[in-house]
């Protein structure tokens, strides 16, 4: 019916008919209302546009990478995967912030065999209380990392489980992802090889830059993929700004 | 066992025939009342009356005097009576503790055991035989009477006697010098000076009188003893034990298959433990093998828990790395200690902004202990820092256990070094390659900034004296390397900034 009425408005250009049509079509409601909408409903996917995604991030601590992550921050569960070509390159560094928080938070940090020893005076300057942080010291079998990794996905309390794990089968990471989901919490791999056909939720990549005003001082962090985005981004991130 | 009390020799009476006739002793004018009307309540009062007199004469206490526990510590004496209470329960439920005495009630026993003297004889065989253990002379003197004191005073004088009548109880007694009663200096001379020097001698005297120049607790005293007062015990109860087991059928190999009747066996002891207010921290479950000796599972638990679903989920995760070496054929489990059982408290309002002191830890507890149970204490590790100038020592790795321990001794401010601090340390440093002049390690090395002289430890004649330096490899990674300062002045790679 409304459509009959405007075609009978010939005044107005092919355009704006075509708008107000869709407007009336709605009865009225407004384009903000609209985009309140899409940009209220997580499991709303537009695209190329990844603003907001109605899923606030915690922030990441560094705004570079903030500007590129969907959500402006870190997910709130879930996993991501971080790729560096050997350790040492600044992913802890990356993920200090985060860790504060969640110490302040009154959860619990777990490290699940990590490669090298956990120094404490480094995490007591990072302003990470060290009573609040676990290690799993696990010389035997990949099985039991995963069996603690899952344990303590699901485990409300534990707000951050990292672990260093190379390669993963798909069936293992969409189980951990679960747990993740479930005990809403996060777990970070730490890995030297991208897997393209990875289900977790965010990837990360940390590599060496240079350039002419920041010299080595920076990083390039490359977010091969996060949920909400759709293409790769990256950016220049000086990881040792604390330091 | 002599009786000053001839009559007494008689077979027992259970109830003693003349306090029928003497059971309902109302005032005069209620029992008019009564006959004119008798209402509920004035027959309700009555019945209270009859049973509380009917039950008097009913009990007889039996009381065992170990005049050798005078000369031990308090401790000792109670451990010592706890374990003869233990013996004593084989006779009678009601077990009370008085210094250096035992007393318990042999009447409602008396014919279970076909008459005093075999439970005598059987307490005495079970006493001697648990003094001569204890490396004590095994003497001791016994009484039965109707009261409470009246077997404590009797047994205390070294009479062992028996008295199974309330009625015979005042001559009886009455032989008794008044140094068995419970007194000080000042009424002890008081007593000297009157005159007495036995009970029957204060018998004679007005009670009003003497509780004017004794105090009312010295009548008391003697009323309890006569059975005119009553007399509450504290009575021995039994430490909680709890053991359950159960007979497989054939041999099972499979622990999966084995895990429902655990679970069944854990229900059984929840309950248990639900019903006695209680809680468990230390339980042991044995697998028992045909020929050959038993599995044991230890379950510790760092709070104490009786809830089903987390001692479940624990023996799971000990079932997941156990290898038996036979098949099973029974379960059995024991619970090693009880706690008491104490409930959390949640807060009324959820208070999500402050966060971490009213986070519930009870989760991540069930966890620690999960992680506990399958990998062993070893690999569970808490990190915490330490005073220390030098690196190596600077960050403690402890058992998570050992933690917990420690984490009420130490209480020391965290004092940490205002130089960069990488996130890895290496547990042995590394030596570093010179390669065509520069810094090598799988890239060469370039240094960023730097040097920090750290040297200490001189005193334990492993001198630390070095320049630590944090230095960037041509791939990307930032290393913490440093220079000894003394011998090879070699280059060493200690850490990594991660």
């Amino acid at each position: 019916m409304t459509t009959i009425q405007n075609y009978s408005d010939t005044q107005l250009p092919y355009q704006n008919q075509y708008q107000s049509a869709q407007a009336d079509a709605f009865h009225g409601v407004s384009s903000s209302d609209i985009d309140e909408l899409l940009q209220g409903n997580p499991n709303l996917w537009r695209g190329c546009d990844m603003a907001g995604q109605g899923v606030q991030g915690r922030s990441t601590g560094f705004p570079q990478l903030d500007a590129i992550l969907p959500g402006h921050g870190w997910p709130d569960r879930g996993l991501m995967e971080v790729i560096t070509p050997h350790w040492g390159m600044g992913e802890l560094q990356l993920l200090i912030p985060l860790m504060r928080s969640i110490v302040e938070q009154g959860k619990w940090i777990l490290w699940i065999s990590p490669p090298y020893l956990l120094y404490a005076p480094a995490l007591v300057q990072a302003g990470i209380n060290t009573d609040q942080v676990l290690v799993v010291k696990l010389d035997t079998s990949c099985k039991d990392a995963l069996w603690s990794m899952e344990k303590a996905l699901q485990t409300e309390n534990c707000g951050l489980v990292l672990a260093w794990q190379n390669w993963l089968p798909t069936k293992v990471l969409r189980r951990l992802q679960l747990a993740a989901n479930t005990g809403d919490t996060l777990g970070v791999f730490f890995k030297h090889h991208d897997s393209e056909h990875s289900p977790s939720p965010v990837r990360l990549k940390i590599e060496d830059s240079y350039s002419e005003n920041a010299g080595f001082n920076e990083s390039e962090v490359t977010v091969i993929k996060a949920r909400g985005n759709f293409r790769s981004r990256s950016a220049n991130i000086n990881l040792y700004q604390q330091a | 066992m002599k009786d000053p009390d001839s009559e007494a020799q008689l077979p027992l009476p259970y109830i003693a025939p003349e306090s029928g006739p003497q059971v309902i002793q109302l005032p005069a004018r209620a029992k008019g009342l009564a006959k004119q009307k008798p209402s509920k309540a004035a027959m309700d009062e009555a019945r209270v009356k009859s049973v509380a007199k009917r039950s008097k004469p009913n009990s007889l206490w039996y009381a065992l005097y170990l005049p050798q526990l005078r000369e031990l510590n308090s401790a000792l004496q109670k451990k010592y009576l706890d374990q003869l209470a233990g013996h004593m329960q084989s006779v009678s439920s009601t077990v009370s503790f008085h210094p250096q005495a035992l007393i318990c009630e042999v009447r409602s026993s008396l014919k279970y055991f076909a008459g005093i003297d075999v439970i005598h004889q059987k307490l005495q065989k079970l006493v001697e035989e648990q003094l001569q253990q204890w490396d004590l002379a095994d003497g001791f003197f016994y009484a039965a009477s109707p009261t409470v004191s009246g077997s404590l005073l009797l047994a205390r004088s070294g009479h062992n006697a028996l008295v199974y009548r309330p009625e015979n109880l005042r001559s009886a007694l009455g032989q008794l010098s008044t140094d068995v009663l419970e007194l000080n200096k000042e009424q002890r001379r008081r007593l000297l000076n009157m005159g007495i020097r036995h009970l029957r001698d204060i018998w004679r005297l007005p009670s009003d009188g003497l509780c004017k120049r004794f105090g009312s607790n010295f009548v008391n005293q003697l009323n309890k003893a006569l059975g005119k007062a009553a007399e509450p015990t504290l009575n021995y109860i039994p430490p909680p034990a709890f053991a359950a087991s159960y007979d497989l059928p054939y041999g099972i190999e499979n622990l999966d298959r084995l895990l429902p009747i655990a679970d069944a066996l854990l229900a059984q002891l929840c309950d248990f433990l639900r019903r006695r207010d209680l809680s468990t921290s230390s339980l042991v479950l044995f697998l028992l093998h045909e020929k050959r000796d038993s599995t044991e599972i230890n379950i510790g638990l760092r709070m104490a828990s009786r809830s089903q679903q987390h001692l479940t989920l624990l023996l799971k995760a000990h079932f997941d790395k156990l290898s038996i070496p036979a098949p099973v054929v029974a379960i059995k489990i024991e619970v090693k200690k009880f706690d008491a059982f104490f409930t959390k408290s949640d807060s009324l309002l959820k208070d999500e902004s402050s966060g971490s002191p009213s986070y519930s830890d009870s989760n991540l507890i069930q966890f620690i202990e999960q992680l506990q149970a399958r990998f062993g204490d070893n690999h569970v590790k808490s990190v915490s820092n330490a005073t220390q100038h030098c690196p190596e020592y600077a960050s403690l790795q402890l058992n998570y256990k050992d933690k917990l321990n420690r984490r009420g001794r130490i209480a020391m401010p965290v004092e940490v070094s205002e130089n960069p601090r990488p996130l890895w340390l290496l547990k042995e440093p590394k030596q570093l390659n010179i390669n065509k002049g520069r810094l090598f390690y799988r890239k060469p090395i370039a240094i960023v900034s730097g040097p920090e002289r750290i040297e200490t430890h001189w005193w334990s004649g492993i001198d630390v004296c070095r320049d630590y330096y944090v230095a960037r490899e041509n791939n990307g990674s930032r290393l913490w390397i440093y220079r000894e300062k003394n011998g090879k002045r070699n280059w060493y790679l200690h850490g990594f900034f991660a």
